[in-house]
């Protein structure tokens, strides 16, 4: 299975970092939770996988497009 | 020799086979290698039937020095198409031949900005379609004329009053660059492949000008102009991708304004109720949904189209149908920036709503808007102007709008969703909220000095809030008719569909340009 990257959609402020290096995970699943504007915005995987890295922590501002998580 | 029949016309028909030939087999052979079509291959493609106009037209290819190389057929190809069913003019620059540069070698222009091309679309009110591919004006040009000329003696009325008649389509494959790249934004729709460029000058001009070195994706790639600038409306994998987005956007739009937007198929039943849209719209307020499923529950099925997926992302654009009839779909995206309305967000509302108002689709709003985009950077890019020129184009808009409040409706940028000076008809989930500012925050900004002289400030402000969010209560506005009708979400497509089957009353009786075309905004 080839690799993804997950980008942020909205520039936001990290919020909770729910997936850990090494999760096997599911396409779907919640992978961190973004804050924007008041708004809640689930990052969720986009494939089956592992999940590689985790390209943030809590807290962080992030901008539009920015690398958040790699799957495997 | 004297005239016979059978000369002329073996010879009319050696230059023509002439023309099938391009730039030659060299050219053609590596634009197939850069993955590209030619231009006869796109309209082969394209179409069903194609009456070439201009065929003999030739360009004469010469050296530096002025020495005659060969005489090859003019690069740009032009005629009358059938088009995804439609009667179109159709005309695209032929790369092979010196890069698809502007025929203005030619005693007249066969098309690129205001040629036979425009001239047919103008003249017979039919959609224009263009294959962008060229690298605009060169040094050349002046060789040929025998002088350096002003480019304002070349008249760009013609492009620019197709804007208010005909649609206007484009696609960009391979490069588009000054004039071509010009050429390609002064569109209704334009798509680019992922894989092709535009723009005003390329890399070596800005290492000449600004002495810096970038790669020529980075400067101006599909990526960048479908996702970033939003000069470019969508982005296509491929050049068959980008010919269907055309048929499609095509298919929602009429012949021309004076003609009513061809209504399609009305099998999707107008009671049909969307009972989805509960999942799709969570109860947590602060959670985001897909804007893209909500409107597809709403409207005929499988005929939401986006325009501009990439770009100004906090707000939905897109052409669907609602009982057959082709409408404009607006909503805010409350997963990117809150749906807060940006510069770009506002730009692309602006492009998309005089869209529908010159070709007569009614539009349906649907509002989850937290106001104007706040912040250094918003105001770096003058959202505030940005997002007023978007009010404008709503007011201004001759079509009827039909609006959904969803949830959040606060601020001026609510004035971007509704025109009141016409029927102003908004329809109110119970799920709606709005006011001038969010009670969070906006009880802090209105009351800060009742706050701070209060005895225990925390209580007194958590006491104002409550008050207002007991007024903001929608049913409350309901009861006040401020806001014309509450229903239930799954029924929105019913209440939608038999007001817009209405509304083409007065459609019908005010086709034709525009009265209030594209004018000067703040």
């Amino acid at each position: 299975m080839s690799s993804c990257v997950i980008t942020a959609d909205t520039p936001a402020t990290v919020w909770k970092v729910l997936a850990g290096e090494g999760d096997t995970v599911s396409d779907g699943d919640t992978l961190m939770i973004l804050e924007a504007m008041k708004m809640e915005i689930p990052v969720e995987a986009e494939q089956d996988g592992v999940v590689a890295r985790i390209l943030v922590a809590e807290g962080d501002l992030v901008e539009m497009d920015q690398r958040l998580v790699e799957l495997v | 020799m004297s005239f016979t029949w059978k000369g002329a016309l073996q010879e009319l028909q050696d230059r023509r086979s002439r023309a099938r030939e391009l730039g030659g087999a060299r050219r053609i052979a590596r634009a197939h290698e850069q993955g590209r079509y030619t231009i006869r291959e796109r309209i082969e493609r394209s179409t069903t039937s194609f009456t070439e106009i201009g065929e003999l037209a030739c360009y004469e290819d010469v050296d530096a020095t002025g020495q005659s190389l060969d005489t090859l057929p003019s690069s740009y190809v032009c005629g009358l198409a059938e088009f995804a069913g439609r009667t179109v003019a159709l005309g695209g620059e032929d790369f092979t031949v010196r890069g698809g540069a502007p025929t203005s070698y030619l005693g007249r222009m066969k098309g690129g900005l205001g040629g036979f091309v425009e001239d047919l679309a103008h003249e017979y009110r039919i959609p224009l379609v263009m294959f962008l591919e060229g690298i605009g004006g060169d040094v050349a040009a002046q060789a040929e004329k025998g002088y350096a000329y002003l480019a304002s003696s070349v008249s760009m009325q013609r492009p620019i009053e197709l804007l208010s008649q005909v649609p206007v389509l484009g696609m960009i494959s391979g490069a588009a660059v000054g004039a071509t790249a010009g050429r390609a934004v002064l569109t209704h729709f334009s798509v680019m492949t992922k894989d092709s460029v535009l723009f005003a000058g390329g890399p070596p001009l800005v290492r000449r000008a600004l002495g810096i070195d970038v790669d020529k994706h980075e400067l101006g790639g599909g990526a960048l102009h479908t996702g970033v600038s939003g000069a470019i409306d969508n982005l296509a994998e491929d050049e068959d991708d980008a010919i269907r987005q055309m048929q499609t956007v095509l298919s929602y739009l009429p012949q021309n304004v004076w003609e009513m937007p061809p209504r399609g198929e009305r099998s999707d039943p107008v009671d049909r109720r969307a009972e989805e849209l509960l999942d799709i719209i969570p109860e947590e307020r602060r959670r985001p949904y897909r804007v893209d499923k909500m409107i597809r529950a709403v409207v005929d099925n499988d005929s939401f189209f986006q325009v501009g997926p990439k770009w100004g992302r906090s707000l939905v654009t897109g052409f669907a149908r609602m009982d057959g009839i082709p409408v404009g779909v607006i909503a805010n995206n409350p997963g990117v920036l809150g749906g807060a309305i940006d510069a770009k967000a506002a730009e692309k509302q602006i492009r998309f709503v005089d869209t529908c108002s010159t070709f007569h689709l009614p539009i349906v709003y649907f509002v989850d808007v937290p106001g104007f985009m706040v912040g250094p950077d918003a105001e770096r890019s003058s959202t505030i102007r940005w997002g007023m020129r978007a009010v404008q184009s709503l007011a201004e808009a001759e079509v009827p709008v039909v609006t959904v409040q969803v949830r959040k409706a606060f601020g001026m940028a609510v004035n971007a969703t509704s025109n009141p000076d016409r029927l102003g008809l908004r329809l109110a989930w119970p799920s709606g909220e709005w006011g001038d500012l969010p009670v969070e925050g906006g009880v802090e900004a209105g009351f800060r000095r009742e706050i701070e002289a209060a005895e225990d400030p925390v209580a007194y402000r958590r006491l104002v809030e409550e008050r207002m969010l007991g007024l903001s209560d929608p049913f409350k506005t309901a009861e006040h008719f401020g806001v014309e009708q509450m229903i239930d979400p799954r029924e929105t497509r019913e209440v939608v569909c038999r007001f817009l089957e209405a509304s083409l009353h007065r459609v019908r009786t005010s086709l034709g340009p525009s009265q209030r075309q594209w004018r000067p905004r703040p």
